[in-house]
């Protein structure tokens, strides 16, 4: 059963910038973007750093280890050295607060 | 826990604040741009030059500037495309990174992998795979180095297994199995080049001879001097990049040709800052930092010297550079503690 759990307010994330969000003993990303706001797993898929200060570009994040890239939106790994997709979670924004659905 | 701990700014215990990180690491296609037009017009005046004294006594000072310009940029233009930092449009730093890597003699792929995997075990023995020479560094090593003949074989050794499917344990090791087909495309295909530009005199054309292959025989030492420097007589097997890794200071030429890569504790810091925000990073974590080490030229003069010294059983304390205890000794016998692994 999905549970929406409030994670963050709309103004706790900058423009094009995600923040780190620890819940249930999991790490999670949560993302603003021009295109909305998005949830992904924290750490990356290629040797378990946190992307919590990689770059947002447009609806891409960085990896600032080796600067494999993701697709926010969809978890896709875009470029080397990731080849294994991100986990996303849905979102949704409700009276400026960011809520995250899980389980 | 994860396996794996990377050597970089948390394992270094330097701090930065993100605001300022992600102002410092913002992607530009200009600077690139620019650097990429200069370059260019620098090698057309020096490609000229050659051109004009060939016949001459001349030719041979000509080529070894051209050969300056075109290896160091090569190789730090490609560093910084293996990165993915030098363009913020995906396509064009891929691109500029098949030229340059064309240039700089090794498979772009398989240095874009070797790399991120230098930079996750920084100067770690047995697991970084990008380990230029044995340490400590003894004469000898300094020549096989600084010559370009050892990174040559290995570079060729490269080529030739990636065409013929022969990967090795370590290329396994850095690159996801899906990049293998691509790495032996590329390996082929620059073979191929390679060829062509060494088979080109047989059919009475020598430009490439002139402006390319001597060139960049002839640059290829300025080009190891400037990535000996990188790690020379600094700590094995340490997690603070600020004991493995040296910065020196720069000039408006040095800083030039290497793309502001003289800051390369604190582009092994955040790796993710591009080659034009190394300067504002520095400016930024500068009171964490150990001071950096004297020019290119005293750095390196240092370095050959200690080197001798060590391989003369005299003692090996530089008069000002950086280095690890364990480097420096009164003299006799040295322990080696790495073997090059490239």
């Amino acid at each position: 059963m999905t549970t929406w759990v409030d994670a963050c307010a709309t103004d706790d994330i900058d423009d094009e910038d995600l923040i780190a969000w620890h819940h249930g003993g999991h790490r999670y990303a949560i993302y603003k973007t021009d295109k909305g706001f998005f949830a992904t797993d924290l750490m990356c898929t290629h040797e378990e750093e946190s992307l919590e200060e990689g770059l947002v570009m447009d609806c891409i994040i960085e990896c600032p280890l080796h600067g494999g890239r993701f697709d926010i939106r969809t978890g896709e790994a875009l470029s080397a050295p990731v080849s294994i997709d991100l986990k996303t979670y849905p979102v949704k924004v409700e009276g400026g607060r960011v809520f995250v659905a899980l389980g | 826990m994860p396996d794996v701990v990377p050597t970089n700014a948390a394992s270094s215990g330097v701090k930065l604040d993100k605001k300022s990180l992600k102002a410092i690491a913002a992607r530009s296609d200009r600077p690139g741009l620019v650097y990429l037009v200069q370059w260019s017009l620098g090698l057309l005046v020096t490609g000229a030059a050659v051109w004009w004294s060939v016949g001459t006594l001349w030719m041979w000072p000509a080529m070894l500037v051209h050969g300056i310009l075109l290896s160091v940029p090569s190789y730090a233009m490609s560093h910084e495309t293996a990165h993915g930092t030098a363009f913020r449009t995906r396509r064009l730093n891929e691109a500029v990174l098949w030229i340059t890597s064309l240039i700089y003699m090794e498979e772009p792929l398989h240095r874009r992998y070797s790399h991120t995997n230098h930079h996750t075990h920084t100067w770690h023995v047995g697991k970084d795979s990008q380990m230029p020479f044995d340490t400590p560094m003894g004469f000898g090593g300094w020549i096989a180095e600084i010559t370009g003949f050892a990174l040559l074989r290995f570079h060729l050794s490269v080529f030739f297994n990636l065409a013929i499917k022969r990967y090795t344990p370590t290329m396994r090791a850095v690159a996801p199995e899906s990049e293998l087909p691509k790495m032996t495309r590329n390996a082929r295909l620059m073979l191929a080049i390679y060829a062509a530009i060494l088979a080109a005199p047989f059919f009475g054309i020598w430009w490439p001879v002139w402006l390319l292959v001597v060139p960049r025989i002839l640059g290829a030492p300025v080009m190891l001097l400037f990535t000996l420097i990188q790690h020379v007589e600094l700590q094995e097997n340490a997690p603070s990049i600020l004991e493995s890794t040296r910065s020196f200071r720069g000039s408006p030429i040095t800083n030039f040709l290497y793309m502001n890569m003289n800051n390369h504790v604190e582009h092994h810091l955040y790796p993710q800052v591009p080659f034009h925000g190394l300067p504002a990073l520095s400016d930024a974590v500068r009171d964490q930092l150990p001071e950096p080490d004297p020019g290119f030229f005293r750095t390196n003069w240092e370095v050959l010297v200690v080197s001798l010294r060590r391989s003369m059983g005299l003692s090996t304390r530089a008069p000002s550079i950086r280095q690890a205890p364990h480097m420096i000794s009164d003299g006799g016998p040295v322990r080696r503690i790495a073997e090059r692994t490239m």
